[in-house]
């Protein structure tokens, strides 16, 4: 049977390479993907190493939970300790720290894009110089080679650096490269060093470090170090080898990238599925158009099992050959990647591409089982060919049952919308919840495929009728053509549902979010400034300098002036560990109207001071007035007085403490956000009067941010706006994402009109015949594609907009609380959808057009 | 060979020289070998021949389908060897009617649509009066709004002459038009072409192999090698038979 599907293939090139197409995109994209973060990761381990190599063990402190940027620090007078100890050669007392940007001569900060700003302590174990000296004094700083020669810093030059406390002038005294002595190992942040005691100052570190590396004597051995340095320090502190150091970096990595990956192969994954609705067309149009053929093998002998393993046999072959051809394709897609995301800003380290077994071996799965899987129904039809089929050149293969296919389609569509709900309501770990809803997304579309055909038909008519009132012959032509196999047009239309319904599902979810956000700034927020770091959002490792809160809290335009910082994971509250928000406790209350149920965010002294959400209170019994106990990061416990109870968990989540509670154990003191009042304009009623008030304390504001290009200001109007359009570029993102699933819709709009245009030969030379023009040839195709793509768009909206709606139900109130549908925007992706159909079948309209017509009224 | 007109009759179709040669050197094939023929307007003409002898190629080329290599094609006053793609196309839909042997009108089309297809393409109105007596005459009035699948092959074949004529063309053409049904189908659609050339004046060139099918028509024009060697006025299938035979067809 392989013999005849392979002959089957080589007569049929054209028709095989469309078929293969959408697997070898699909496939390619998977082999894309896992190459590309097997690469990143590869190249990683070896930086981590790198980076890791110049020290045999590092002490720090122990930390029971919580994030490693919140590790608690080691006292400097611990280092003389250390150093002292048997078989330790030399130690290098680290500190490092977020939010270090140097400003350049033209008085714009360095921004590096998608990677952090780090400052540290110049040590020769893991910086090496390449121009200039050491900075040796206070005042005096180097940077990395790849900043200094990106943004035109020069030796000898001084430059103000924004730092985690304050701002300050500095000398650019050399240039190093990081990590290893000729090669600057950057994935793009800029990296500023200072003199040890400077950097400790400057960076808020005081008289601590955070870490302490150790080179062991020669000929004494790290183990041997390791465990009596362990027996010198209390319980308070670790050593870990340097292998350790390096694994931990990788498993930080990993973790970053994990995510990465697991982004990207959703979308890889909704790609091939997609093409598996291509495939699964293709192979039901060439089967009905091989129906005589089949036949024909019946009558001299082939059993129906015979028939259906010759078009399984197929489609292995298919499947094999996209394999193969969407491997390469996939380490270029792969290579390509990285150009997109380099130019898109995120700094990728460079290395060989990593090729596994492993990625091969999947792309031989996925590539064969797809194509397999979307043959099985078509093989299975062949079963019904009669030997007589060979000699009625007008047999049809008759498809299933409306009633079998209402049933089996809304029953397939139930299980799938029901293991959705599951997911959006079950409360299951985030891995069964995903495999839920993936699940069920995808049996929910394979039952709206079933159902389709039901009224793909009616939709095409009535989707046509503006095109049939318009373009008279053509118009009509392409609806009713469009009309004319439900199945099809179901089948095609349903590739491009499944990418429009996901960008349809963000769309109604971003705007729904977008909607929250506004309303919650109208109802529950009351500062009239807000203040962020250089990415405008609410990264916690982008902050700003304390002292940025300090100047503008001395204007006397304003009020008061609330820094705010958090952390995840970073608190334990009766054992179970807990986000938490600082700010000044003492003038929230006039900055957001948190719906207090119990106290007053100002009450009592606020150095102890704590509140929490009504929901974690009513759980603990506890209300305003009483004591909780909350450990922090640097495994001390504190007893803290809940100063209030508050209803709205919007803004600021569930636990929040004051900014004294956060100074005690956190060593972050950058802040992430501010708000500020501005000074008489609550009780002020007279619009002018406003006005001037608003006015005047913006050109104050902009006054003092002057000394800090990091940051800017927004008003209320301005802050929605810029959320807003954090929230646009996501959805963009989500959508080029879905790029290529929405690419082999497309194709497989071309490819079926390809075919269909191939069935309809006769009919298209008797057109020309009787005086069509090749235009209008050409139009009544192209507009064909255009209203099965409007179909698919109209599908895929409608079941985007039901899905986005239950998923906003499902979401947290506080995460978003009111429904919008973004009907302008669902609009536009639908009408787009149509223009890219009818540019989609300018192939398939040409070839019409092209056909000669003598041969096509005499084709069989 | 006398193939001079009546003084009565115009010309509603002529080939001057008309040759069509396909391949070239030793494979060259002359299918049309320097033919001269006129056909009379309101006449109903049939080309017979054996196989092979170019009648096809004769009446694509004469419907302007298939362009001759040399010589000329012309059809009222328009010499087609003149004419771009397009406007070939043009003078199809507008002034030449076809019939085929089969798959003859578009399926998703009614019957009614596929007889108005030519106007409606040109985006002309078209003569209502002109396309109720055509379709009347077709005995299909009641059918109108029937897909073709759901007419009998004869029934689809009327609907195809009557698109033919419902554009009033200079000429139509008949490609076997009876080959794929039953002889009292065929005479069925015989009689109707016959009608339209006696009753309403039209013009019909039809290509066919049965001298029952030609004896409908006011002559026959005999084809052999790409060449005109014989023709018959006032033909019967017996004369037909007759020449056909000293033609050795």
């Amino acid at each position: 049977m392989f013999k005849l599907a392979w002959r089957n293939i080589a007569q049929r090139k054209i028709r095989f390479a469309l078929t293969t197409l959408p697997v070898v995109l699909g496939v390619a994209f998977v082999v894309a993907v896992f190459t590309l973060t097997d690469s990143l990761r590869a190249t990683f381990g070896d930086l981590a190493e790198d980076v890791t190599a110049g020290t045999d063990l590092t002490v720090r402190a122990a930390q029971e939970f919580g994030s490693d940027f919140d590790r608690p620090t080691v006292p400097d007078s611990l280092v003389p300790a250390i150093e002292s100890a048997e078989g330790v050669y030399r130690v290098y007392p680290g500190v490092a720290a977020f939010n270090v940007v140097i400003v350049d001569g033209a008085g714009d900060a360095i921004v590096p894009q998608g990677a952090p700003a780090l400052g540290f302590n110049f040590d020769d174990s893991s910086f090496f110089l390449v121009e200039g000296r050491e900075p040796a004094a206070d005042g005096e700083f180097a940077a990395d080679v790849a900043t200094v020669a990106d943004n035109g810093l020069r030796i000898g030059g001084t430059y103000s650096i924004n730092g985690p406390t304050e701002v300050r002038a500095f000398e650019l005294v050399g240039t190093f490269n990081f990590g290893a002595p000729d090669e600057h190992n950057g994935l793009g942040q800029t990296m500023t060093a200072f003199e040890l005691d400077t950097a400790q100052q400057f960076l808020g570190f005081d008289d601590e470090v955070l870490e302490v590396g150790v080179v062991v004597a020669p000929g004494a051995s790290p183990a041997t170090v390791k465990a009596d340095l362990e027996a010198l320090l209390d319980d308070d502190y670790e050593v870990i080898t340097q292998q350790a150091a390096a694994d931990e970096q990788q498993a930080d990595f990993d973790e970053v990238l994990s995510i990465f990956s697991t982004v990207l192969s959703v979308f890889a994954f909704i790609a091939l599925f997609v093409s598996a609705f291509i495939i699964n067309n293709v192979f039901q149009i060439t089967i009905g158009q091989r129906v005589r053929e089949l036949g024909l093998w019946r009558s001299i002998g082939a059993t129906p099992a015979q028939l259906v393993k010759s078009v399984l046999a197929e489609s292995v072959l298919v499947g094999a050959l996209a394999t193969a051809a969407g491997t390469v394709g996939g380490v270029g897609l792969s290579r390509l990647l990285m150009v997109v995301l380099r130019a898109g800003g995120f700094e990728l380290p460079q290395g060989p591409l990593d090729v596994r077994l492993r990625t091969i071996a999947l792309a031989a799965a996925v590539g064969v089982g797809v194509s397999v899987a979307a043959s099985l129904s078509p093989a299975l039809r062949t079963r019904r060919v009669s030997p007589i089929a060979a000699l009625q050149p007008e047999y049809l293969l008759a498809a299933a049952g409306l009633r079998r296919r209402l049933i089996g389609g809304s029953a397939t569509l139930g299980v799938g919308v029901v293991l959705v709900a599951l997911a959006l309501f079950g409360g299951f770990a985030t891995a069964v919840t995903l495999v839920l809803a993936g699940g069920g997304a995808l049996l929910a579309f394979v039952g709206i495929n079933i159902v389709s055909p039901a009224f793909a038909a009616g939709a095409a008519r009535v989707l046509g009728r503006p095109v049939a009132a318009l373009m008279r012959v053509p118009g009509r032509l392409a609806r009713d053509n469009a009309a004319r196999n439900p199945r099809r047009t179901a089948s095609t239309a349903g590739a491009l549902m499944i990418g429009l319904a996901l960008v349809a599902l963000a769309a109604v979810v971003g705007a729904s979010l977008t909607r929250s956000f506004v309303r919650t700034l109208e109802s529950s927020v009351e500062a009239d400034y807000f203040i962020t770091g250089r990415s405008g959002g609410f990264n916690p490792n982008d902050g700003f300098s304390v002292q940025v809160v300090d100047d503008l809290a001395a204007l006397d335009e304003l009020d008061s002036v609330v820094g705010f910082r958090w952390a995840f994971g970073a608190v334990r509250v009766n054992g179970s560990t807990k986000d938490v928000l600082s700010g000044d406790m003492d003038a929230m209350d006039s900055h957001f109207d948190a719906d207090l149920r119990a106290g007053a965010m100002a009450a009592g002294d606020s150095s102890t001071s704590m509140a929490l959400h009504v929901d974690p209170a009513r759980d603990l019994g506890v209300t305003a007035g009483d004591t909780l106990e909350m450990t922090f990061p640097d495994n001390e416990t504190e007893t803290l007085t809940v100063a209030a109870v508050y209803g709205d968990a919007r803004i600021y989540g569930n636990w929040v403490i004051d900014s004294a509670v956060w100074d005690r154990h956190f060593n972050r003191s950058a802040f992430v956000f501010a708000s500020a009042t501005v000074a008489g304009l609550s009780d002020e009623p007279d619009e002018a009067a406003r006005q001037q008030l608003l006015t005047a304390s913006r050109a104050a504001i902009d006054e003092v941010l002057e000394t800090y290009p990091t940051v800017q200001a927004e008003n209320r109007a301005e802050f929605r706006e810029s959320q807003q359009s954090q929230l646009d570029s996501l959805l963009v993102v989500i959508t080029v994402f879905l790029g290529l699933s929405l690419i082999i819709a497309f194709a497989g709009i071309a490819i079926t009109l390809a075919l269909s245009v191939f069935e309809r030969t006769r009919e298209i030379g008797l057109l020309r015949a009787v005086g069509m023009t090749r235009r209008q040839l050409r139009r009544a195709v192209r507009w064909e594609a255009a209203i099965v793509a409007t179909f698919g768009a109209v599908l895929g909206v409608g079941v985007g907009v039901v899905a986005g709606v239950a998923a906003t139900v499902a979401l947290p109130d506080s995460f978003v609380s009111d429904i919008d549908i973004p009907v302008a925007s669902l609009a536009f992706y639908v009408v787009l959808s149509a223009v890219l159909g009818l540019l989609a079948a300018v192939f398939p309209a040409r070839r019409a057009g092209r056909m000669n017509i003598l041969e096509a009224i005499s084709h069989e | 060979m006398t193939s001079s007109p009546a003084p009565t009759l115009t010309t509603a179709a002529r080939a001057v020289a008309a040759t069509k040669i396909y391949g070239s050197g030793d494979t060259e094939v002359r299918a049309l070998d320097a033919i001269d023929v006129d056909f009379e307007r309101g006449r109903f003409t049939a080309i017979m021949g054996p196989s092979g002898s170019g009648k096809s190629t004769l009446m694509h080329c004469m419907a302007g389908l298939d362009t001759v290599t040399e010589g000329q094609v012309i059809i009222g006053d328009t010499d087609l060897t003149s004419l771009s793609e397009k406007d070939l196309t043009l003078l199809r839909r507008d002034h030449v009617g076809f019939v085929f042997q089969a798959y003859n009108l578009v399926p998703t089309l009614t019957a009614i649509e596929n007889v108005t297809l030519p106007m409606d393409l040109a985006g002309a109105k078209g003569d209502a009066a002109w396309i109720d007596e055509v379709v009347g005459a077709t005995g299909l009035a009641d059918r109108v709004k029937h897909r073709p699948s759901e007419l009998s092959g004869g029934q689809q074949q009327r609907v195809a002459v009557a698109r033919a004529l419902a554009g009033k063309p200079q000429i139509i053409f008949a490609d076997e038009p009876t080959g794929n049904v039953d002889s009292n189908t065929a005479g069925e659609i015989l009689s109707f072409m016959r009608n339209a050339v006696t009753e309403m004046g039209q013009t019909i060139v039809m290509v066919t192999h049965d001298p029952v099918a030609a004896s409908y028509a006011d002559r026959v024009v005999f084809l052999v090698d790409g060449k005109i060697v014989d023709e018959l006025l006032e033909p019967t299938p017996a004369t037909i038979r007759d020449h056909m035979t000293r033609l050795g067809a």
